[in-house]
């Protein structure tokens, strides 16, 4: 279930989510063309298509063209939402779709592995270094993942999606998101145990 | 025979612990899950894998995200359909640090949500529309940004915005400033209201309206 949303950078943030149930009627008042329903639909996903888009694209520019792109579609075919899924399945379904196609477009390399992910500007090294350093091995840990195996981690830990709607959203068998979430596991747990110690956790 | 059950049960433990991460997050189904709490209650190396699990989850989850690039661009994006935003910042308020900018820049994109809106392109929207989203007097966005200072206590903060009669509509952003929303027709009053008091460090328009 699609169910964080918030700030950037802030897990379970103020912003209270509407129910699965609001964001549909807001689709069909889109459909209905009412701008003001299109308005609170773009706050919502505003904060969490940038999260996920900066975590597949790794490129800050990409990311404003990409989310308004995003929800373009969202504008222009809300009647494409058939209510099998939840909204936000959808919406992030396109997003990642959205994302492909502006990294195929740019295909230039990415200038700094950790583009998009910084060590927390709360945590002075005074305050604590060991979370630093952790994040740091992270963020680059993240920036070495493919944008795929990328996509499954935030999904699963960020958005605190289910398997089987990641595989929705990634168009993609349940088995492919279980590989690709073993697969950037043990390369997080390797990075982290390579340079803090086997048993950082 | 005994070989084939050892095999049987590690192709569980192993099917069982490709689901670990979405049992960490509690995003199984009741079956799932309750096969999940059988197994990892009597399996030490899954319940070493939760550990971990749990761990990095957190991390993960508290990697933050910069999007300030971003947010530049769609600031700038905004400038180009809206020239007399910037026009309007008053002259101290270019003088802050390159930080401040970047949070008003952020903040100010995001309270005018409905100037984004309308710097894209809407093929179908009636003009009304395209209108009505700027102007309507009910509408919930914000028309202003204030930075307090740092010593404001929050007395003063009620009084200085219900000296304009405003609400606050959002905020404290990453610079510290708040969103606040007052009568259209009365914002040039109200910016010059709160630019004189003495806890208030900045005020500025946000939307598409004219400057102050």
């Amino acid at each position: 279930m699609l169910r964080r949303g918030g700030d950037i950078g802030e897990r379970r943030s103020a912003v209270v989510q509407p129910l699965a149930l609001d964001e549909t009627r807001l689709i069909a008042r889109i459909v209905g063309r009412d701008l003001r329903a299109f308005e609170q639909l773009y706050r919502i996903y505003h904060p969490r298509l940038s999260r996920f888009l900066i975590n597949i694209l790794r490129r800050p520019h990409l990311v404003e063209e990409a989310l308004n792109d995003t929800l373009m579609v969202v504008w222009r075919r809300p009647e494409a939402f058939n209510g099998t899924s939840k909204v936000s399945t959808w919406i992030f379904a396109i997003a990642y779709r959205t994302a492909l196609k502006a990294r195929s477009r740019h295909d230039e390399p990415v200038e700094d592995p950790q583009a998009g992910f910084r060590a927390s500007p709360d945590a002075t090294p005074e305050q604590d270094l060991g979370r630093r350093q952790l994040q740091e091995i992270l963020a680059t840990a993240m920036g070495q993942l493919s944008p795929e195996h990328r996509a499954v981690v935030d999904l699963t830990y960020f958005h605190e999606a289910g398997y089987r709607e990641i595989a929705e959203i990634l168009d993609c068998p349940v088995g492919t998101v279980k590989t690709r979430m073993h697969h950037a596991r043990r390369h997080l747990k390797g990075m982290v145990a390579d340079q803090i110690g086997p048993d950082w956790w | 025979m005994g070989d084939g059950v050892i095999h049987i049960r590690n192709d569980e433990h192993q099917a069982l612990r490709e689901l670990l991460p979405w049992f960490v997050t509690g995003q199984l189904d009741a079956v799932e899950q309750a096969s999940l709490d059988v197994h990892v209650a009597g399996c030490a190396e899954c319940q070493a894998e939760v550990r971990f699990q749990r761990r990095l989850e957190a991390e993960v989850a508290r990697l933050p995200v910069d999007v300030e690039e971003g947010w530049s661009r769609m600031r700038l994006r905004l400038e180009a359909d809206q020239p007399a935003l910037e026009a309007a910042r008053p002259a101290r308020a270019s003088a802050r640090s390159a930080w401040l900018g970047w949070g008003i820049a952020a903040t100010m994109a995001l309270a005018a949500g409905a100037v984004a809106l309308s710097s894209m392109r809407l093929p179908g929207a009636p003009a009304a529309g395209y209108h009505a989203l700027g102007a309507a007097p009910v509408s919930e966005a914000g028309n202003v940004v204030v930075i307090f200072r740092p010593d404001t206590t929050e007395a003063q903060m009620r009084a200085s915005l219900r000296a304009v009669g405003a609400q606050l509509v959002g905020g404290p952003t990453a610079a510290d400033a708040y969103v606040l929303r007052v009568a259209p027709a009365g914002r040039t009053q109200a910016l010059t209201t709160l630019r004189a008091r003495s806890d208030i460090v900045l005020a500025q328009p946000v939307d598409s309206g004219a400057a102050p």
